[in-house]
């Protein structure tokens, strides 16, 4: 049984598609990551997949079973555009969403306690949300969407303003979480970050899905055509070579991609007699190189 | 996904009652209405004193007047019509025959702060019957009036006398018509013009300024929560019916423990202070009246609050909202020019039309109640038809709401907002 199933789900607003005959499964414990441009349909994806509107056509299922309240009960969701009662202490605040949520005064309390005590936060709690920074604001919302012990933790743009040790720290919870078994899901622009937790991707484009699956396969697929170098000298002669497919040069170090079939090493040894080369590394494509490969091509 | 909630209604409620009763807003208008209230209706029931009785007992002193006039007998039936009608409230002296000099130490007196003033009756004024008021107290009608009644009073029992009648006819024949206004079914319970007026103003003041603010407060809750975007996050635990139900609900209570405020402090003022007691008599407010007046308060807030609940989603500023605001609150404006009116002629065919329709019973249908007691059947009717555009409003409004609470950016268009009603 997965966790997430979304079959042939479209939404249109007006003349506008949204989402379009899109279709994906999320397993059990994954971390899977929704990615796309901006206006791919990844927000309105979320929203049909926790019920806050509803798809013109398809169905979304929640561990088996169609979205209902009770296991929409088991799902915590922090949305990318956030927000909290600015005039309410932080406690006020996360009492009212865990209570919301479904527990009592008292677990609340013993729950608002202990996440706040693991995120630092402890000292926020009788602060009005107004006197907090925004990635302060960010922190407390996330210990909100946790509060119930969802079994699907759903999270758009999770690490959006935080500073490096928070987003950090934020990622070691979310690894803790997936460890016990929890499944999360991501929708960012982030791809480093996204590269380092996902388990499977989907990409969206205009609505559709332009690919998907587990992200090592995703990547071996894309074969190891994808070239470093880092050099000495003036390596635009390299741009017109013919075993080159796409060539991206920032002065001391070009990024590029090897036509199919084409000799690495022939590639390496043409580079070495026009530039002094300090580094060749010949790697999988990163997530950020599919992402803007895949989305080009389907422009053209 | 269509189960509602009752205790996410209750939380939703629980914390915009909180989060509304503890502003500095709430406090102020909460407790400077009342005194607000209190002056206004204090200094009618002061200056239209003759029917306060409690009013006069406590006047710090009595009216000291000086009755001029080369006609003794004359005025001393003036001076006993103004002391029998007076109730002690008026000193009453006579000078007579009337000099210059006389006329000197009358003025010296006002001065020196002796007399309050002195009617002026020589004989060519006695001849005309034009008696002139010397006095401070210009603006005392009432003082003006009972002079000028007693005066009259006087001539008439003189000429009565000259003509050969007797003390007793002339106390019987001169005797004042008491004209009471009685309602046909309360005998006990008196309309009268200041009574009237009164509970127009208490209508007009409470009912259309509660039921605007409290919706207004509605729109601006639920603006805030969109521009915070916290509803996406609300809206994950808790459904967009429950979330505008609660909203409503809570901001509801804080009106009513608005009004329950006042009725209390109205209740200790009564009970502490005769100023406030004579001028809640004047109100003439039975149990009845306030049963009736809680049903079209909360009737009325519940049809305006969930349109003002539906506008606040579509807009993400009251400055946006402006020109959807004057559009709801046209038949509070409508129904406030129509409350004279309708005090007056409670059962033409426009004021049944205007009090049983929806929007304006609130207010008319709760004023025809009050000053006249409508047949039933219109009652039932209007709250009939209030319950069934409550639940249409509440249908529409929500649907509106749903959508419009995800939706930011730039004023949506009215053909949108009804593509809002398909798809939400």
């Amino acid at each position: 049984m997965q966790t997430v199933e979304l079959a042939r789900v479209r939404k249109s607003y007006g003349g506008y598609v949204a989402v379009n005959d899109l279709t994906f499964g999320i397993s059990a414990g994954q971390i899977f990551g929704l990615l796309g441009p901006n206006g791919a349909g990844k927000t309105s994806t979320i929203r049909m997949m926790i019920g806050i509107i509803g798809p013109d056509s398809g169905t979304v299922r929640l561990f088996g079973a169609p979205l209902s309240r009770k296991t929409l009960g088991r799902v915590g969701y922090l949305p990318e555009e956030r927000g909290l009662y600015r005039k309410m202490t932080v406690r006020q605040n996360l009492v009212f969403l865990a209570r919301l949520a479904g527990l009592s005064v008292a677990t609340a309390a013993n729950r608002i306690r202990a996440w706040c005590e693991r995120l630092q936060t402890a000292e926020w709690l009788d602060l009005r949300v107004e006197e907090l920074s925004k990635g302060m604001q960010q922190k407390i919302q996330f210990i909100a969407a946790l509060l119930h012990d969802p079994e699907l933790i759903v999270m758009d743009e999770p690490f959006a303003g935080l500073d490096p040790i928070n987003s950090i720290q934020l990622r070691d919870v979310l690894m803790e979480l997936r460890g016990a078994g929890h499944t999360i899901l991501f929708s960012t622009h982030r791809m480093d970050q996204m590269e380092k937790l996902c388990d499977a991707i989907c990409l969206l484009d205009r609505g559709k899905s332009v690919l998907q699956g587990s992200l090592n396969e995703i990547k071996s697929s894309y074969g190891r055509r994808f070239v470093q170098i880092d050099y000495d000298g003036d390596a635009r002669c390299l741009a017109s070579n013919p075993l080159i497919d796409s060539f991206n040069d920032y002065g001391n170090h070009a990024e590029l991609r090897l036509k199919p079939g084409a000799d690495s090493q022939e590639l390496l040894r043409t580079a070495m007699k026009a530039l002094r080369v300090k580094r060749f590394q010949v790697m999988e494509p990163s997530l950020e190189q599919i992402f803007i490969d895949k989305v080009a091509r389907t422009d053209d | 996904m269509t189960e509602f909630r009752l205790r996410n209604v209750w939380l939703v409620a629980k914390r915009e009652y909180r989060a509304r009763v503890r502003t500095r807003s709430f406090l102020l208008s909460t407790f400077a209405t009342p005194v607000l209230m209190g002056v206004l209706l204090i200094l009618p029931a002061l200056v239209v004193g003759t029917s306060v009785t409690g009013l006069e007992r406590d006047a710090a002193r009595p009216v000291r007047i000086v009755l001029a006039c080369d006609n003794r007998a004359l005025a001393d039936l003036a001076r006993g019509e103004m002391l029998r009608g007076g109730r002690g409230r008026y000193d009453i002296s006579i000078v007579s025959p009337l000099s210059d000099t006389e006329r000197s130490r009358l003025v010296r007196q006002i001065e020196e702060s002796e007399i309050d003033g002195y009617v002026w009756l020589d004989k060519p004024a006695l001849a005309e019957r034009r008696a002139v008021f010397t006095t401070n107290r210009m603006g005392d009608f009432v003082l003006h009036n009972r002079l000028e009644a007693a005066l009259s009073y006087a001539f008439a029992a003189q000429s009565m006398v000259n003509h050969g009648s007797s003390a007793t006819d002339v106390a019987t024949t001169l005797q004042r018509v008491d004209l009471t206004a009685v309602k046909p079914t309360r005998t006990s319970s008196v309309f009268n013009a200041i009574r009237g007026a009164a509970v127009v103003f208490v209508l007009l003041f409470v009912m259309c300024f509660s039921l605007l603010s409290y919706g207004v407060m509605v729109m601006r809750s639920v603006m805030e929560e969109k521009t915070s975007r916290i509803t996406e996050v609300l809206l994950c635990s808790t459904t967009a019916q429950e979330l505008m139900t609660g909203k409503i609900i809570g901001t509801g209570g804080v009106g009513l423990t608005q009004i329950a405020v006042w009725l209390a402090m109205a209740g200790f003022g009564a009970a502490r202070s005769p100023y406030i007691r004579a001028a809640l008599n004047v109100l003439d407010v039975g149990p009845s009246i306030l049963i009736f007046f809680v049903v079209f308060y909360v009737l009325g807030y519940l049809l305006y609050s969930a349109i003002f609940a539906g506008v606040g989603a579509i807009f993400s500023s009251v400055d946006d909202a402006q020109q959807w605001n004057f559009v709801i609150i046209l038949p509070l404006i409508a129904s406030s020019g129509m409350i004279l009116p309708v005090a007056t002629s409670s059962d033409s065919a426009s004021a049944v039309a205007a009090s049983i329709f929806p929007f304006c019973a609130p207010i008319l249908m709760f004023e025809r109640i009050a000053v006249h007691d409508p047949p039933i059947w219109q009652i039932v009717l209007s709250i009939a038809l209030m319950l069934a555009t409550i639940f249409a409003a509440m249908q529409i409004c929500g649907r509106i709401y749903r959508v419009g609470i995800l939706m930011h950016g730039k004023r949506p268009s009215v053909r949108e907002i009804t593509r809002w009603l398909r798809y939400a």
